[in-house]
Protein backbone atom coordinates (compact mmCIF):
# COMPACT_ATOMS: atom_id res chain seq x y z
CA UNK A 1 0.00 0.00 0.00
CA UNK A 2 1.39 3.46 -0.87
CA UNK A 3 2.01 5.93 1.91
CA UNK A 4 0.28 9.28 1.59
CA UNK A 5 2.48 10.67 4.38
CA UNK A 6 5.94 9.73 5.57
CA UNK A 7 7.69 11.33 8.49
CA UNK A 8 11.40 10.57 8.63
CA UNK A 9 13.50 11.30 11.72
CA UNK A 10 12.15 14.79 12.35
CA UNK A 11 13.79 16.91 15.05
CA UNK A 12 11.77 19.84 16.30
CA UNK A 13 12.62 22.58 18.77
CA UNK A 14 10.25 24.99 20.46
CA UNK A 15 12.43 27.89 21.51
CA UNK A 16 15.45 26.24 23.16
CA UNK A 17 13.60 23.06 24.02
CA UNK A 18 14.29 19.97 21.95
CA UNK A 19 10.81 18.46 21.72
CA UNK A 20 11.02 15.88 18.92
CA UNK A 21 14.28 13.92 18.90
CA UNK A 22 13.53 11.61 15.99
CA UNK A 23 9.98 10.75 15.01
CA UNK A 24 9.26 8.37 12.15
CA UNK A 25 5.80 7.49 10.87
CA UNK A 26 4.29 5.96 7.78
CA UNK A 27 0.68 6.74 6.99
CA UNK A 28 -0.87 4.56 4.28
CA UNK A 29 -3.50 6.14 2.06
CA UNK A 30 -6.97 5.42 3.44
CA UNK A 31 -7.96 4.59 6.99
CA UNK A 32 -6.82 5.96 10.33
CA UNK A 33 -3.41 6.01 12.00
CA UNK A 34 -3.30 6.83 15.70
CA UNK A 35 -0.40 8.65 17.34
CA UNK A 36 -0.27 7.32 20.89
CA UNK A 37 1.76 8.27 23.91
CA UNK A 38 1.63 9.84 27.34
CA UNK A 39 1.00 13.51 28.01
CA UNK A 40 3.94 15.60 26.80
CA UNK A 41 5.37 12.79 24.66
CA UNK A 42 5.35 14.98 21.53
CA UNK A 43 2.18 13.87 19.71
CA UNK A 44 0.74 17.37 19.15
CA UNK A 45 4.17 18.74 18.20
CA UNK A 46 4.43 15.97 15.61
CA UNK A 47 1.15 17.13 14.02
CA UNK A 48 2.27 20.76 14.15
CA UNK A 49 5.63 19.82 12.61
CA UNK A 50 3.88 18.05 9.74
CA UNK A 51 1.81 21.18 9.16
CA UNK A 52 4.77 23.57 9.53
CA UNK A 53 3.40 25.38 12.58
CA UNK A 54 6.49 24.23 14.51
CA UNK A 55 8.80 23.50 11.57
CA UNK A 56 11.30 20.66 12.09
CA UNK A 57 14.98 21.60 12.06
CA UNK A 58 15.95 18.35 10.41
CA UNK A 59 14.35 15.23 8.98
CA UNK A 60 11.82 14.90 6.20
CA UNK A 61 8.06 15.16 5.89
CA UNK A 62 6.88 13.69 2.61
CA UNK A 63 3.28 14.16 1.54
CA UNK A 64 2.17 12.34 -1.57
CA UNK A 65 5.75 12.00 -2.75
CA UNK A 66 6.66 15.68 -2.20
CA UNK A 67 8.92 17.00 0.57
CA UNK A 68 6.98 19.60 2.51
CA UNK A 69 9.10 20.26 5.60
CA UNK A 70 10.37 23.65 4.35
CA UNK A 71 6.99 25.00 3.28
CA UNK A 72 4.91 27.50 5.23
CA UNK A 73 1.72 26.32 6.99
CA UNK A 74 -0.69 27.88 4.49
CA UNK A 75 1.23 26.32 1.59
CA UNK A 76 1.10 22.91 3.26
CA UNK A 77 -2.63 23.28 3.97
CA UNK A 78 -3.22 24.19 0.32
CA UNK A 79 -1.75 20.83 -0.72
CA UNK A 80 -4.77 19.17 0.89
CA UNK A 81 -3.90 18.68 4.55
CA UNK A 82 -6.60 19.64 7.05
CA UNK A 83 -5.96 20.21 10.74
CA UNK A 84 -8.35 19.95 13.67
CA UNK A 85 -6.42 21.37 16.64
CA UNK A 86 -7.07 20.41 20.24
CA UNK A 87 -9.19 22.52 22.61
CA UNK A 88 -12.12 22.92 20.16
CA UNK A 89 -10.28 25.36 18.02
CA UNK A 90 -13.02 27.31 16.32
CA UNK A 91 -13.24 31.03 15.63
CA UNK A 92 -15.48 32.09 18.46
CA UNK A 93 -16.42 35.51 17.12
CA UNK A 94 -17.61 34.06 13.82
CA UNK A 95 -20.95 32.29 13.41
CA UNK A 96 -21.19 28.57 12.68
CA UNK A 97 -21.83 29.40 9.01
CA UNK A 98 -18.87 31.79 8.83
CA UNK A 99 -16.62 29.21 10.51
CA UNK A 100 -17.50 26.76 7.76
CA UNK A 101 -17.45 29.30 4.95
CA UNK A 102 -13.98 30.57 5.85
CA UNK A 103 -12.56 27.07 5.39
CA UNK A 104 -13.46 27.04 1.68
CA UNK A 105 -10.46 26.65 -0.57
CA UNK A 106 -12.50 26.91 -3.76
CA UNK A 107 -15.77 28.70 -4.34
CA UNK A 108 -18.69 26.33 -3.80
CA UNK A 109 -16.81 23.95 -1.46
CA UNK A 110 -19.31 24.49 1.34
CA UNK A 111 -22.35 24.04 -0.90
CA UNK A 112 -20.97 20.73 -2.20
CA UNK A 113 -20.08 19.41 1.25
CA UNK A 114 -22.92 20.81 3.36
CA UNK A 115 -25.20 17.77 2.97
CA UNK A 116 -22.44 15.41 4.16
CA UNK A 117 -21.41 17.75 7.00
CA UNK A 118 -24.96 18.24 8.29
CA UNK A 119 -25.62 14.51 8.02
CA UNK A 120 -22.60 13.90 10.25
CA UNK A 121 -23.40 16.76 12.62
CA UNK A 122 -27.13 17.61 12.42
CA UNK A 123 -26.82 20.01 15.40
CA UNK A 124 -24.72 22.40 13.35
CA UNK A 125 -27.51 23.02 10.85
CA UNK A 126 -29.81 24.11 13.66
CA UNK A 127 -27.14 26.40 15.14
CA UNK A 128 -25.93 27.80 11.82
CA UNK A 129 -26.44 31.48 12.70
CA UNK A 130 -25.12 31.37 16.27
CA UNK A 131 -21.68 32.76 17.08
CA UNK A 132 -19.13 30.11 18.01
CA UNK A 133 -18.82 31.46 21.53
CA UNK A 134 -22.42 30.37 22.27
CA UNK A 135 -21.87 26.69 21.38
CA UNK A 136 -21.36 23.95 23.95
CA UNK A 137 -18.00 22.13 24.12
CA UNK A 138 -19.30 19.21 22.07
CA UNK A 139 -20.82 21.47 19.44
CA UNK A 140 -17.56 23.41 19.17
CA UNK A 141 -15.65 20.17 18.62
CA UNK A 142 -18.13 19.11 15.95
CA UNK A 143 -17.69 22.47 14.25
CA UNK A 144 -13.89 22.17 14.40
CA UNK A 145 -14.05 18.78 12.64
CA UNK A 146 -16.73 19.99 10.20
CA UNK A 147 -14.55 22.94 9.21
CA UNK A 148 -11.77 20.59 8.16
CA UNK A 149 -14.25 18.72 5.96
CA UNK A 150 -15.22 21.75 3.86
CA UNK A 151 -12.24 21.77 1.45
CA UNK A 152 -11.11 18.69 -0.47
CA UNK A 153 -8.48 17.51 2.00
CA UNK A 154 -6.68 14.27 1.31
CA UNK A 155 -5.25 14.04 4.81
CA UNK A 156 -6.78 15.11 8.11
CA UNK A 157 -4.72 15.66 11.25
CA UNK A 158 -7.06 15.47 14.25
CA UNK A 159 -5.75 16.32 17.71
CA UNK A 160 -7.53 14.95 20.80
CA UNK A 161 -11.11 15.00 19.47
CA UNK A 162 -12.56 13.36 22.59
CA UNK A 163 -10.84 15.64 25.11
CA UNK A 164 -13.26 16.89 27.77
CA UNK A 165 -16.40 15.65 26.01
CA UNK A 166 -19.36 13.74 27.48
CA UNK A 167 -19.49 10.01 26.57
CA UNK A 168 -22.50 10.46 24.31
CA UNK A 169 -20.72 13.19 22.34
CA UNK A 170 -17.57 11.06 22.12
CA UNK A 171 -19.69 8.30 20.54
CA UNK A 172 -21.04 10.73 17.93
CA UNK A 173 -17.55 12.09 17.25
CA UNK A 174 -16.14 8.57 16.81
CA UNK A 175 -18.87 7.69 14.38
CA UNK A 176 -18.21 10.87 12.41
CA UNK A 177 -14.44 10.20 12.23
CA UNK A 178 -15.07 6.61 11.20
CA UNK A 179 -17.35 7.74 8.38
CA UNK A 180 -15.12 10.51 7.10
CA UNK A 181 -12.13 8.14 7.08
CA UNK A 182 -13.85 6.27 4.26
CA UNK A 183 -12.94 9.16 1.95
CA UNK A 184 -10.01 10.88 3.72
CA UNK A 185 -6.89 9.53 5.40
CA UNK A 186 -6.80 10.47 9.09
CA UNK A 187 -3.92 10.87 11.53
CA UNK A 188 -5.43 10.89 14.98
CA UNK A 189 -3.83 11.99 18.22
CA UNK A 190 -5.85 10.47 21.02
CA UNK A 191 -5.09 10.13 24.71
CA UNK A 192 -8.05 7.81 25.25
CA UNK A 193 -6.71 4.43 24.17
CA UNK A 194 -10.15 2.81 24.02
CA UNK A 195 -11.30 5.44 21.52
CA UNK A 196 -8.08 5.20 19.49
CA UNK A 197 -8.12 1.41 19.37
CA UNK A 198 -11.70 1.31 18.13
CA UNK A 199 -11.02 3.80 15.35
CA UNK A 200 -7.49 3.26 14.03
CA UNK A 201 -6.13 0.44 11.92
CA UNK A 202 -2.50 1.38 12.59
CA UNK A 203 -0.60 3.12 15.37
CA UNK A 204 2.66 4.90 16.17
CA UNK A 205 3.76 5.20 19.80
CA UNK A 206 5.76 8.32 20.72
CA UNK A 207 7.75 8.41 23.92
CA UNK A 208 9.81 11.40 25.05
CA UNK A 209 9.98 12.87 21.55
CA UNK A 210 10.88 9.61 19.77
CA UNK A 211 8.77 7.13 17.89
CA UNK A 212 9.38 3.83 19.66
CA UNK A 213 6.94 1.39 18.10
CA UNK A 214 4.45 1.16 15.26
CA UNK A 215 2.31 -1.47 13.61
CA UNK A 216 -1.23 -2.78 13.28
CA UNK A 217 -3.67 -1.71 15.98
CA UNK A 218 -5.10 -5.24 16.17
CA UNK A 219 -1.68 -6.48 17.35
CA UNK A 220 -1.26 -3.70 19.89
CA UNK A 221 -4.62 -4.42 21.49
CA UNK A 222 -3.35 -7.93 22.31
CA UNK A 223 -0.02 -6.63 23.63
CA UNK A 224 -0.92 -5.65 27.18
CA UNK A 225 2.71 -5.21 28.24
CA UNK A 226 3.37 -2.54 25.58
CA UNK A 227 0.14 -0.76 26.39
CA UNK A 228 1.05 -0.74 30.08
CA UNK A 229 4.62 0.36 29.42
CA UNK A 230 4.01 3.25 27.05
CA UNK A 231 0.42 4.29 27.60
CA UNK A 232 -0.15 3.44 31.25
CA UNK A 233 -3.38 1.62 30.39
CA UNK A 234 -4.11 -2.10 30.41
CA UNK B 1 -40.84 44.47 -0.44
CA UNK B 2 -40.05 41.89 2.23
CA UNK B 3 -36.31 42.30 1.68
CA UNK B 4 -36.68 46.09 1.80
CA UNK B 5 -38.53 45.76 5.11
CA UNK B 6 -35.84 43.49 6.49
CA UNK B 7 -33.13 45.94 5.35
CA UNK B 8 -34.95 48.83 7.02
CA UNK B 9 -35.40 46.85 10.23
CA UNK B 10 -31.76 45.75 10.28
CA UNK B 11 -30.40 49.25 9.65
CA UNK B 12 -33.04 51.29 11.43
CA UNK B 13 -30.63 52.60 14.08
CA UNK B 14 -28.07 53.63 11.46
CA UNK B 15 -30.64 55.35 9.21
CA UNK B 16 -32.21 57.19 12.15
CA UNK B 17 -28.78 58.37 13.29
CA UNK B 18 -27.94 59.69 9.82
CA UNK B 19 -31.34 61.40 9.59
CA UNK B 20 -30.84 63.00 13.01
CA UNK B 21 -27.35 64.24 12.10
CA UNK B 22 -28.65 65.73 8.84
CA UNK B 23 -31.31 67.81 10.62
CA UNK B 24 -29.22 68.48 13.74
CA UNK B 25 -27.77 71.88 12.60
CA UNK B 26 -31.31 73.12 11.93
CA UNK B 27 -32.59 71.72 15.23
CA UNK B 28 -29.73 73.38 17.10
CA UNK B 29 -30.43 76.68 15.37
CA UNK B 30 -34.12 76.43 16.28
CA UNK B 31 -33.27 75.63 19.93
CA UNK B 32 -30.94 78.63 20.07
CA UNK B 33 -33.54 80.91 18.53
CA UNK B 34 -31.61 81.36 15.31
CA UNK B 35 -33.55 81.66 12.06
CA UNK B 36 -32.94 79.29 9.15
CA UNK B 37 -31.80 82.11 6.78
CA UNK B 38 -29.22 83.30 9.31
CA UNK B 39 -28.01 79.69 9.73
CA UNK B 40 -27.66 79.34 5.96
CA UNK B 41 -25.91 82.74 5.87
CA UNK B 42 -23.24 81.28 8.20
CA UNK B 43 -23.92 83.80 10.98
CA UNK B 44 -22.04 83.29 14.24
CA UNK B 45 -23.83 81.77 17.20
CA UNK B 46 -24.13 78.69 19.39
CA UNK B 47 -25.48 76.66 16.47
CA UNK B 48 -22.39 77.38 14.37
CA UNK B 49 -20.16 76.57 17.33
CA UNK B 50 -21.91 73.22 17.82
CA UNK B 51 -21.47 72.44 14.13
CA UNK B 52 -17.73 72.87 14.68
CA UNK B 53 -17.77 70.49 17.65
CA UNK B 54 -19.64 67.91 15.57
CA UNK B 55 -17.15 68.28 12.69
CA UNK B 56 -14.36 67.47 15.17
CA UNK B 57 -16.35 64.42 16.31
CA UNK B 58 -16.80 63.16 12.73
CA UNK B 59 -13.07 63.47 12.07
CA UNK B 60 -12.18 61.73 15.35
CA UNK B 61 -14.78 59.04 14.60
CA UNK B 62 -13.05 58.24 11.31
CA UNK B 63 -9.70 58.09 13.08
CA UNK B 64 -11.19 55.80 15.75
CA UNK B 65 -12.83 53.41 13.25
CA UNK B 66 -9.54 53.12 11.33
CA UNK B 67 -7.80 52.18 14.60
CA UNK B 68 -10.57 49.67 15.27
CA UNK B 69 -9.88 47.94 11.96
CA UNK B 70 -6.23 47.48 12.90
CA UNK B 71 -6.62 46.68 16.59
CA UNK B 72 -10.18 45.46 17.12
CA UNK B 73 -10.81 43.57 13.89
CA UNK B 74 -7.34 42.34 12.85
CA UNK B 75 -5.76 42.20 16.31
CA UNK B 76 -2.63 44.22 15.49
CA UNK B 77 -1.58 45.98 18.67
CA UNK B 78 -0.22 49.19 17.15
CA UNK B 79 0.89 52.12 19.28
CA UNK B 80 1.78 54.14 16.21
CA UNK B 81 -1.65 54.64 14.72
CA UNK B 82 -1.70 58.35 15.57
CA UNK B 83 1.17 58.77 13.10
CA UNK B 84 -1.13 57.74 10.21
CA UNK B 85 -3.46 60.62 11.10
CA UNK B 86 -0.71 63.11 11.89
CA UNK B 87 1.25 62.41 8.72
CA UNK B 88 -1.90 63.00 6.63
CA UNK B 89 -2.53 66.26 8.51
CA UNK B 90 1.04 67.54 8.13
CA UNK B 91 1.35 66.49 4.50
CA UNK B 92 -1.86 68.35 3.66
CA UNK B 93 -0.63 71.47 5.42
CA UNK B 94 2.82 71.40 3.85
CA UNK B 95 1.57 70.70 0.33
CA UNK B 96 -1.07 73.45 0.54
CA UNK B 97 1.10 76.04 2.27
CA UNK B 98 4.65 75.44 1.07
CA UNK B 99 4.03 73.97 -2.38
CA UNK B 100 0.62 75.37 -3.30
CA UNK B 101 -0.72 72.10 -4.66
CA UNK B 102 -4.39 71.98 -5.70
CA UNK B 103 -6.66 70.03 -3.35
CA UNK B 104 -7.18 67.00 -5.59
CA UNK B 105 -3.42 66.50 -5.89
CA UNK B 106 -3.08 66.85 -2.13
CA UNK B 107 -5.78 64.17 -1.65
CA UNK B 108 -3.95 61.88 -4.06
CA UNK B 109 -0.69 62.51 -2.23
CA UNK B 110 -2.34 61.66 1.10
CA UNK B 111 -3.67 58.36 -0.30
CA UNK B 112 -0.20 57.43 -1.63
CA UNK B 113 1.25 58.39 1.75
CA UNK B 114 -1.31 56.13 3.44
CA UNK B 115 -0.12 53.16 1.40
CA UNK B 116 3.55 53.96 2.11
CA UNK B 117 2.95 54.24 5.86
CA UNK B 118 1.26 50.84 5.91
CA UNK B 119 4.14 49.34 3.93
CA UNK B 120 6.57 50.84 6.44
CA UNK B 121 4.74 49.09 9.30
CA UNK B 122 4.48 45.90 7.28
CA UNK B 123 8.27 45.53 7.09
CA UNK B 124 8.22 44.22 10.66
CA UNK B 125 4.86 42.47 10.37
CA UNK B 126 6.13 38.94 9.60
CA UNK B 127 8.80 39.12 12.30
CA UNK B 128 7.16 40.56 15.39
CA UNK B 129 3.81 40.16 17.10
CA UNK B 130 1.86 41.41 20.11
CA UNK B 131 3.66 43.76 22.45
CA UNK B 132 6.84 43.70 20.31
CA UNK B 133 4.86 44.97 17.31
CA UNK B 134 3.36 47.63 19.59
CA UNK B 135 6.81 48.79 20.66
CA UNK B 136 8.20 48.83 17.12
CA UNK B 137 5.24 50.87 15.83
CA UNK B 138 5.63 53.19 18.81
CA UNK B 139 9.28 53.59 17.88
CA UNK B 140 8.47 54.48 14.26
CA UNK B 141 5.80 56.96 15.40
CA UNK B 142 8.22 58.49 17.91
CA UNK B 143 10.75 59.11 15.13
CA UNK B 144 8.02 60.94 13.20
CA UNK B 145 7.12 62.91 16.34
CA UNK B 146 10.77 63.97 16.77
CA UNK B 147 11.04 64.90 13.08
CA UNK B 148 8.00 67.21 13.03
CA UNK B 149 9.24 68.96 16.18
CA UNK B 150 12.82 69.29 14.90
CA UNK B 151 14.26 72.71 14.12
CA UNK B 152 15.56 71.47 10.76
CA UNK B 153 12.00 70.99 9.53
CA UNK B 154 10.74 74.16 11.20
CA UNK B 155 10.10 75.99 7.89
CA UNK B 156 7.69 73.21 6.90
CA UNK B 157 6.21 71.82 10.13
CA UNK B 158 6.56 74.77 12.50
CA UNK B 159 8.25 72.42 15.04
CA UNK B 160 6.91 72.88 18.60
CA UNK B 161 4.49 75.66 17.65
CA UNK B 162 2.87 73.65 14.91
CA UNK B 163 2.04 74.32 11.29
CA UNK B 164 0.10 77.57 11.10
CA UNK B 165 -1.67 79.56 8.42
CA UNK B 166 -2.57 76.72 6.10
CA UNK B 167 -4.49 78.25 3.15
CA UNK B 168 -7.97 76.87 2.75
CA UNK B 169 -9.08 75.86 -0.73
CA UNK B 170 -11.86 77.99 -2.21
CA UNK B 171 -15.37 76.75 -1.39
CA UNK B 172 -14.17 74.59 1.46
CA UNK B 173 -13.70 77.01 4.30
CA UNK B 174 -15.26 76.04 7.64
CA UNK B 175 -15.17 79.74 8.61
CA UNK B 176 -17.00 81.06 5.56
CA UNK B 177 -19.38 78.12 5.10
CA UNK B 178 -19.37 75.86 8.12
CA UNK B 179 -22.63 74.14 7.23
CA UNK B 180 -21.13 72.90 3.95
CA UNK B 181 -18.06 71.64 5.80
CA UNK B 182 -20.34 69.97 8.35
CA UNK B 183 -22.13 67.97 5.65
CA UNK B 184 -18.84 67.15 3.93
CA UNK B 185 -17.42 65.75 7.20
CA UNK B 186 -20.65 63.86 7.89
CA UNK B 187 -20.63 62.38 4.37
CA UNK B 188 -17.00 61.35 4.80
CA UNK B 189 -17.74 59.61 8.12
CA UNK B 190 -20.82 57.81 6.71
CA UNK B 191 -18.94 56.60 3.60
CA UNK B 192 -16.03 55.36 5.72
CA UNK B 193 -18.42 53.51 8.04
CA UNK B 194 -20.25 51.83 5.14
CA UNK B 195 -16.99 50.85 3.41
CA UNK B 196 -15.61 49.44 6.66
CA UNK B 197 -18.82 47.51 7.38
CA UNK B 198 -18.65 46.02 3.90
CA UNK B 199 -14.97 45.19 4.37
CA UNK B 200 -15.48 43.44 7.72
CA UNK B 201 -18.46 41.47 6.40
CA UNK B 202 -16.49 40.40 3.31
CA UNK B 203 -14.49 37.14 3.19
CA UNK B 204 -11.30 39.22 3.59
CA UNK B 205 -12.70 40.83 6.74
CA UNK B 206 -13.70 37.44 8.15
CA UNK B 207 -10.12 36.20 7.67
CA UNK B 208 -8.89 39.34 9.48
CA UNK B 209 -11.14 38.40 12.42
CA UNK B 210 -9.92 34.80 12.27
CA UNK B 211 -6.32 36.07 12.29
CA UNK B 212 -7.04 38.17 15.37
CA UNK B 213 -8.60 35.21 17.18
CA UNK B 214 -5.89 32.68 16.38
CA UNK B 215 -3.32 33.20 13.66
CA UNK B 216 -2.08 29.61 13.75
CA UNK B 217 -5.58 28.34 13.03
CA UNK B 218 -5.96 30.75 10.13
CA UNK B 219 -2.58 29.63 8.76
CA UNK B 220 -3.48 25.97 9.12
CA UNK B 221 -6.68 26.52 7.15
CA UNK B 222 -4.52 27.83 4.32
CA UNK B 223 -4.48 31.62 4.62
CA UNK B 224 -1.30 33.65 4.25
CA UNK B 225 -2.25 35.93 7.11
CA UNK B 226 0.48 38.47 6.27
CA UNK B 227 -1.44 39.72 3.24
CA UNK B 228 -4.66 40.09 5.20
CA UNK B 229 -2.93 42.08 7.91
CA UNK B 230 -1.28 44.21 5.24
CA UNK B 231 -4.63 44.93 3.55
CA UNK B 232 -6.14 45.97 6.89
CA UNK B 233 -3.14 48.23 7.59
CA UNK B 234 -3.34 49.87 4.15
CA UNK B 235 -7.09 50.52 4.41
CA UNK B 236 -6.74 51.90 7.96
CA UNK B 237 -3.69 54.00 7.11
CA UNK B 238 -5.35 55.63 4.07
CA UNK B 239 -8.49 56.34 6.09
CA UNK B 240 -6.61 57.83 9.04
CA UNK B 241 -4.46 59.95 6.70
CA UNK B 242 -7.60 61.27 4.95
CA UNK B 243 -9.09 62.06 8.37
CA UNK B 244 -5.87 63.96 9.12
CA UNK B 245 -6.28 65.86 5.85
CA UNK B 246 -9.81 66.89 6.83
CA UNK B 247 -8.48 67.91 10.26
CA UNK B 248 -6.02 70.31 8.61
CA UNK B 249 -8.69 71.72 6.32
CA UNK B 250 -10.91 72.36 9.34
CA UNK B 251 -8.38 73.68 11.86
CA UNK B 252 -6.28 76.74 11.20
CA UNK B 253 -3.16 74.98 12.56
CA UNK B 254 -1.67 71.48 12.79
CA UNK B 255 -0.56 71.00 16.36
CA UNK B 256 2.38 68.63 17.05
CA UNK B 257 0.22 67.10 19.81
CA UNK B 258 -1.42 64.83 17.23
CA UNK B 259 1.95 63.27 16.41
CA UNK B 260 2.55 62.11 19.99
CA UNK B 261 1.64 58.90 21.78
CA UNK B 262 -1.16 60.76 23.59
CA UNK B 263 -3.25 60.93 20.43
CA UNK B 264 -2.98 57.17 19.85
CA UNK B 265 -3.95 56.59 23.49
CA UNK B 266 -6.94 58.86 22.93
CA UNK B 267 -7.95 56.59 20.02
CA UNK B 268 -7.56 53.58 22.29
CA UNK B 269 -9.86 55.19 24.87
CA UNK B 270 -12.46 55.80 22.16
CA UNK B 271 -12.39 52.09 21.34
CA UNK B 272 -12.61 51.08 25.00
CA UNK B 273 -15.60 53.35 25.55
CA UNK B 274 -17.47 52.29 22.40
CA UNK B 275 -16.44 48.65 22.20
CA UNK B 276 -13.36 47.18 20.50
CA UNK B 277 -14.00 45.42 17.19
CA UNK B 278 -17.53 46.74 16.75
CA UNK B 279 -16.84 49.60 14.24
CA UNK B 280 -19.90 51.61 15.24
CA UNK B 281 -18.60 51.50 18.82
CA UNK B 282 -15.42 53.25 17.74
CA UNK B 283 -17.44 56.13 16.29
CA UNK B 284 -19.72 56.32 19.33
CA UNK B 285 -16.65 56.22 21.58
CA UNK B 286 -15.17 59.18 19.69
CA UNK B 287 -18.38 61.16 20.17
CA UNK B 288 -18.65 60.31 23.87
CA UNK B 289 -15.01 61.16 24.53
CA UNK B 290 -15.08 64.51 22.71
CA UNK B 291 -18.40 65.54 24.26
CA UNK B 292 -17.16 64.53 27.71
CA UNK B 293 -13.99 66.57 27.27
CA UNK B 294 -15.97 69.60 26.14
CA UNK B 295 -18.83 69.55 28.66
CA UNK B 296 -16.82 68.35 31.66
CA UNK B 297 -14.31 71.15 31.07
CA UNK B 298 -17.24 73.58 31.03
CA UNK B 299 -18.95 72.12 34.12
CA UNK B 300 -16.02 71.04 36.30
CA UNK B 301 -13.21 73.32 35.15
CA UNK B 302 -9.83 72.05 36.29
CA UNK B 303 -11.39 68.95 37.87
CA UNK B 304 -12.60 67.74 34.46
CA UNK B 305 -9.66 65.35 34.04
CA UNK B 306 -10.49 63.64 37.33
CA UNK B 307 -14.19 63.27 36.42
CA UNK B 308 -13.31 61.85 32.99
CA UNK B 309 -11.01 59.35 34.75
CA UNK B 310 -13.90 58.27 37.00
CA UNK B 311 -16.10 57.78 33.94
CA UNK B 312 -13.40 55.64 32.23
CA UNK B 313 -13.07 53.41 35.29
CA UNK B 314 -16.88 53.11 35.53
CA UNK B 315 -17.14 52.10 31.87
CA UNK B 316 -14.43 49.46 32.25
CA UNK B 317 -16.17 48.12 35.39
CA UNK B 318 -19.79 48.19 34.26
CA UNK B 319 -19.47 47.99 30.46
CA UNK B 320 -16.44 45.73 30.00
CA UNK B 321 -17.11 45.31 26.28
CA UNK B 322 -17.80 49.02 25.74
CA UNK B 323 -21.16 50.59 24.97
CA UNK B 324 -21.87 48.78 21.70
CA UNK B 325 -20.11 45.53 22.64
CA UNK B 326 -22.12 45.17 25.85
CA UNK B 327 -25.35 46.09 24.05
CA UNK B 328 -24.72 43.43 21.37
CA UNK B 329 -23.97 40.80 24.01
CA UNK B 330 -27.08 41.56 26.08
CA UNK B 331 -29.27 41.58 22.96
CA UNK B 332 -27.99 38.14 21.95
CA UNK B 333 -28.54 36.77 25.46
CA UNK B 334 -32.06 38.20 25.46
CA UNK B 335 -32.85 36.57 22.11
CA UNK B 336 -31.50 33.22 23.22
CA UNK B 337 -33.47 33.41 26.47
CA UNK B 338 -36.65 34.22 24.54
CA UNK B 339 -36.08 31.30 22.16
CA UNK B 340 -35.53 28.91 25.09
CA UNK B 341 -38.73 30.15 26.76
CA UNK B 342 -40.72 29.80 23.53
CA UNK B 343 -39.35 26.28 23.03
CA UNK B 344 -40.25 25.40 26.63
CA UNK B 345 -43.85 26.61 26.34
CA UNK B 346 -44.20 25.07 22.89
CA UNK B 347 -43.16 21.67 24.33
CA UNK B 348 -45.40 22.16 27.37
CA UNK B 349 -48.43 22.58 25.10
CA UNK B 350 -47.76 19.26 23.38
CA UNK B 351 -49.62 16.12 24.40
CA UNK B 352 -46.89 13.87 25.89
CA UNK B 353 -48.53 10.75 24.41
CA UNK B 354 -49.24 11.87 20.86
CA UNK B 355 -46.77 14.71 20.53
CA UNK B 356 -49.51 16.92 19.06
CA UNK B 357 -50.39 20.44 20.22
CA UNK B 358 -53.11 20.52 22.88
Amino acid sequence: MTNILEVRSIQTYIGQFHILEGVDAQVPAGGIVALLGRNGAGKTTTLKSILGLTPPRSGQVIFDGVEIQGLRPFEIAALGIGFVPEHRAIFRDLSVYENLKIAQRKKGDLERKSAFIFELFPDLQRLIKLPGTHLSGGQQQMLAVARALVPDNRLLLIDEPSEGLAPVIIEAMMEAIRRLSATTTVVLVEQNFIVASQLAQRYVIIEEGRSVQSGAMADLVQDKATIQRYLGAA
Amino acid sequence: MASQGAYLKRNLGFLLTIGALVVLPFALAWINGQSIPSLLANEAGDAKFMQGLLIEIFILAVFAISYDLVLGVTGLLSFGHGMFFAFGAYLTGVLLKSFGWPLWQVALGVVVLGVLQALLFSIVLPRVKGITFALVTLGIASVFDILVKSQELNPFTGSDVGLQGVPRPAGLSPVDDRLRFYYLALLFAVIVYLVYKRFVDSPTGRVCIATRENESRALSIGFNTFYFKLVALIVASITAALAGMLHTLYKPIVSPEIAGLGFTVQGLLMLLIGGIGTLSGAMIGAAVLRLMEFYFARWFGESAGFVIGVVYVSIVLFLPYGIVGTWQLKRLEFRQGRERLLAYFSNARKNPKTGEQR
